[in-house]
């Protein structure tokens, strides 16, 4: 495992290795300076956004950005709604993920197969297909404008049962579900008791992925929520672009308040997040 | 581990509940019953559409009445669509634009005014608007607001100076029809070089168009599209083109309002609500426009109706306050505070009409669109017509902008009308010309 | 594997035990009625809001329909429209025009995964990114690339160029997109990448070098082939992902996709048919077509990178 860790370090001492490591710390800053100049926007006045030469560095205005974004727009609400369904979306995909995930991994049944090649043909179609007929649905049952009408849908997504099931398959030992029979418990109970503790890591790694998918969505959010005083962060956040277009400073503010909580977030969730990505994606 | 696992399952139990249980209650957020009980009014409108001071003197009148007016902006028509496609917070009293038709196919949506006792009302009203508002199977859904009766809009000195009459009535006289009209333009275009007799031609077309009583689609749903209103309208433009009377200035543009501080343009046609731009605009040539009939007949653009929607909840509450707001008084302060065109007989005669206006040299302007006003016959705009219309305004565009020949693009018209149509409008029905 | 068969009481001659006689019900609820219950949540929500759409979806496609009322039959009309639709067309070659631009960056993961050290800081540096919502990045981006006031036209000025009106160009809009999706997915799949590069087994390496081979062969020969489904995998998630775009268009040049439709994609285009002109039905079929694309795009990809002829 080392190895190749070995070798970049030989490398890096060589010619080659210095234009790549070069490449590297620039990719780092390419991929931080949106956000810094994001920073440096929300903290300026718009005559120093528009300046020429413009102002690198960040202003003293952030407060006064903010406080004019908060008379602008409901933020705290939105970022209410928002902050509900991601954690209620993320907290409930992990349950019925993980518990049908287990089921699909561990246990023969009739239809078995049938059901687990449905989900896979679903992954094929894309989401927007179904944007127009789960409008008309949602009209029906009278979940538009709602927020369930964000949680529920989201909750039989392809990719969480998907990844359960394959962690289940190979983190749980047939034997200890076995002892579990014998010890007189239930389907449920296995779950709870055996299953659960051993699912932990994957858990995390998808409440994290739910998570920040939920947040960060924006059509379907768009679509359905139709009343402007109930509204998620993303959707608020496009109305503030729209009605502000000029006002940059007002719109970075809000744009860096409603982006914060989701780095904050990734960031001390990050090493259960990152490492799962990668090795997800080896392993398809 | 008894502990951590038995609590972990409470976790779970609760969070599947959670939901559901919230869809039960009106917890907002979870909820998509408005809120509010029967004593509030929700209502939408667009800016400058309706005056708000008089929503909060309904609620003076009547303790205990909320009104929530809603200014919705952007795209208001297709915003309504929407909220009524979702069933969900669809409000209880909407303003609706001036092709109100559009909604007659749906017109279940909405509640009919006539069994709310409206047709005690119909003798305040002009006639055509109070008809326009009237689905073709007699529902009305869409009393009447403002209206947006036509005018030549002149600049009289100019006229003076081109030998051409100046006074408003001599004005309508000489200009009763289009070609008269065009006819003096060439002249003044000779006595003042360097102005305009208009401001532009895609214009002119949407103008004439307004004079007709049916535009693309009839009432039967037939498609007029090569009929002739259209192709007068077509032709009355493509004449002011090819006499190059216009000075290429589309209104609503700030090389527009150069153009009147400028004056480079002699003349337009436009709504009364046209008013308000020109004041803006013109500080500098103040009293020297004064307004007369328009060449070719009375015509109307714009204007606006209210109406209640199927879903409220207090429908003896909303009528009231729509006849409230919409009662020949009401109309007569907005015309004050809004410069919104009354649609309401009696305001039509209130001494405010007769008001000279200084802008205008003194001349009551008012007047003059209150004769438009009275002559008006009902039209009818199909739902079809924003997509025709659309098709249309740019084939003409085409051809003064572009410079495209003239018979090419009314042949494309047809063609694209056709297509689009039969498309988002299959209830059209194509008659073959014989 | 057979899980449940343990757990069967047995019905051997043990004499001495009284084993009441179980119906055929009871012993299937045993064994089956815990799993079923436990995956019908899931199933019933994946019913009604999976698989219900799906077919919803078909037949609203063959209604001319605004949302209210009633809905008129149109049969294939809808698709017939679809394929001759010249605005859908612009928008599956703007959304293909997009891909191109941010697919080619794809070698830029590449090289940086060569020199990665394993510095959480980096990680976090090139997930972040990722994670952030597209809102909030459109919004940045828009203004970087603004008409008159970005930093974009700041820096041309700076270096003594014209400023670019780069939401009012067709290329503009595009390479503005572009660079969001670049810059969103270039460190994660170099994350990816490298993450794929550690599964390869070094003795592979180490026998090539003994032979004799040179860094270029090693690569070709060895990496590249190995790495194929993890590229494969790349480039279908970037491909199908690329093809849904619809926040950054949407966001930088409206619904209407800027001036000349330049920024229109299919997505956006579908939103803008379905909520904004209120063609519900024509939505549908716009949500068909855009299936198509993406399968045919998917085999395209499948067939030109998936299939080259083995190397080693």
């Amino acid at each position: 495992m080392d190895n190749t860790y070995d070798t970049a370090q030989r490398k890096s001492l060589s010619w080659s290795g210095l234009v790549l490591n070069a490449l590297l710390v620039l990719g780092v800053l390419v991929s931080i300076f949106p956000f810094y100049w994001l920073i440096v926007m929300a903290t300026r006045t718009n005559e120093d956004i528009f300046a020429y030469p413009p102002k690198l560095l960040p202003g003293p205005h952030l407060l006064d950005n903010v406080q004019r974004m908060l008379d602008s727009i409901n933020f705290w609400g939105s970022f209410a709604n928002t902050a509900i369904v991601a954690s209620l979306s993320a907290v409930l995909t992990m349950f019925l993920a993980s518990l049908s995930g287990f089921t699909f991994a561990k246990f023969r049944f009739p239809g078995r197969n049938l059901l687990f090649i449905l989900i896979l043909a679903t992954m094929m179609v894309p989401s927007q297909l179904s944007t127009v007929p789960s409008f008309v649905i949602m009209a029906n049952i009278g979940w538009v404008g709602t927020l369930q009408a964000l949680i529920v849908p989201g909750l039989a997504g392809a990719f969480g049962i998907f990844w359960m099931r394959q962690y289940a398959t190979a983190a749980i030992p047939n034997d200890l579900i076995d002892a579990g029979r014998l010890d007189g418990c239930n389907h449920f109970q296995l779950y709870t008791n055996v299953a659960l503790p051993l699912l932990r890591p994957a858990l995390a790694f998808l409440g994290i992925f739910t998570f920040i998918n939920s947040w960060n969505d924006y059509l379907w959010p768009l679509v359905v929520l139709i009343n402007p005083d109930r509204i998620t962060l993303q959707v608020a956040l496009a109305q503030l672009q729209g009605l502000y277009q000029t006002d940059y400073a007002l719109v970075m503010a809000g744009t860096l308040m409603a982006t914060i909580p989701l780095i904050v977030i990734f960031i001390l969730g990050s090493k259960h997040f990152i490492g799962n990505i990668a090795a997800g994606a080896v392993k398809s | 581990m008894e502990h951590s696992r038995s609590s972990r399952r409470r976790f779970l139990a609760s969070a599947a509940a959670a939901p559901l249980v919230l869809t039960g209650c009106n917890v907002p957020g979870f909820s998509s019953r408005p809120e509010g009980d029967d004593d509030t009014i929700v209502l939408w409108y667009w800016n400058r559409s309706i005056d708000p001071q008089l929503f909060r003197d309904f609620e003076e009148a009547h303790p205990g009445v909320t009104v929530n007016d809603q200014l919705v902006g952007g795209d208001y028509a297709s915003r309504f669509n929407t909220t009524l496609a979702g069933q969900a917070f669809v409000p209880d009293v909407v303003a609706l634009n001036n092709d109100i038709s559009r909604y007659f196919p749906d017109a279940d949506q909405f509640v009919d005014l006539y069994e709310m006792g409206a047709e005690e009302d119909r003798h305040l009203y002009l006639d055509w608007k109070w008809k326009a508002g009237e689905t073709l199977d007699g529902r009305l859904i869409g009393y009447p607001m403002d209206t947006g009766p036509l005018a030549l809009y002149y600049r009289h000195d100019f006229f003076e100076q081109a030998g051409l009459p100046t006074e408003p009535d001599d004005v309508t006289a000489q200009f009763a029809e289009w070609e008269d009209y065009f006819e003096a333009g060439l002249e003044l275009q000779q006595a003042l070089p360097g102005v305009r007799m208009m401001d532009n031609v895609p214009y002119i077309y949407l103008m004439t168009l307004m004079q007709a009583q049916e535009f693309y689609v009839n009432r039967d749903q037939v498609y007029v599209g090569d009929g002739e209103s259209v192709r007068r309208a077509w032709d009355v433009a493509l004449q002011a083109y090819g006499m190059d009377l216009a000075a290429r200035v589309n209104p609503f543009t700030p090389d527009w309002s150069a153009g009147v501080s400028e004056s480079s343009f002699a003349s337009f046609v436009g709504a009364v609500w046209m008013k308000q731009f020109l004041l803006e605009s013109g500080n500098n040539v103040a009293g020297t426009w004064r307004v007369a009939q328009t060449p070719g007949g009375p015509g109307n653009q714009g204007g606006s109706f209210i109406g209640i929607t199927k879903y409220a909840r207090n429908k003896e509450l909303c009528f009231e306050l729509i006849r409230t707001i919409m009662s020949p008084e009401s109309q007569v302060r907005m015309y004050k505070s809004l410069s919104l065109f009354p649609s309401a007989i009696d305001a039509l005669e209130d001494p405010v009409m007769s008001e000279p206006e200084d802008f205008f040299g003194g001349q009551p302007t008012a007047e003059q669109f209150v004769t438009t006003a009275k002559e008006l016959e009902p039209f009818y705009f199909s739902p079809a017509y924003p997509i025709a219309h659309g098709i249309f305004n740019q084939e003409i565009t085409d051809v003064v902008l572009g410079g495209a020949p003239e018979d090419v693009a009314w042949d494309e018209a047809q063609k694209q009308a056709k297509r689009e149509l039969q498309h988002k409008a299959p209830w059209v029905k194509w008659e073959e010309a014989s | 594997m057979g899980v449940h068969t343990v757990a069967a009481p047995p019905e051997a001659p043990a004499s001495t035990i009284q084993t009441p006689t179980r119906s055929g019900w009871e012993r299937w609820r045993d064994r089956y009625l815990g799993i079923y219950l436990s995956i019908s949540p899931f199933f019933i929500i994946f019913a009604i809001f999976g698989l219900f759409p799906i077919a919803f979806a078909l037949y609203i496609a063959f209604q001319q329909w605004n949302g209210i009322g009633d809905m008129t039959f149109v049969g294939l009309d809808q698709f017939r429209y679809l394929v001759t639709d010249p605005l859908f067309r612009k928008s599956i070659l703007v959304t293909i025009q997009i891909w191109i631009i941010s697919t080619v960056p794809l070698g830029l993961a590449f090289l940086l995964n060569q020199a990665m050290r394993f510095r959480m800081t980096y990680r976090v540096a090139f997930f972040l990114p990722n994670v952030t919502s597209l809102v909030a990045i459109a919004i940045i981006f828009s203004s970087i690339f603004g008409n008159q006031f970005g930093l974009l036209n700041a820096g041309l000025q700076g270096i003594g160029a014209e400023r670019i009106a780069w939401l009012n160009e067709p290329w503009g809009i595009k390479v503005a997109i572009a660079a969001m999706v670049v810059w969103r997915w270039t460190g994660y799949n170099a994350i990816i990448y490298l993450a794929g590069l550690q599964a390869i087994p070094d003795d592979l390496y180490e026998a090539a070098k003994v032979d004799g081979a040179t860094q270029w062969n090693l690569f070709k020969d060895i990496t590249v082939p190995l790495l194929r489904p993890v590229i494969l995998f790349t480039l279908i998630t970037s491909s199908i992902g690329g093809l849904q775009l619809f926040t950054e268009p949407q966001i930088l040049v409206g619904n209407t996709g800027g001036p000349n439709n330049e920024g229109l994609t299919m997505v956006l285009y579908l939103y803008q048919q379905a909520f904004v002109q209120n063609q519900f039905g024509y939505g549908a079929a716009i949500g068909w077509g855009l299936f198509a694309i993406i399968v045919l795009f998917s085999i395209a990809n499948y067939l030109i990178v998936g299939r080259r002829s083995d190397n080693g």
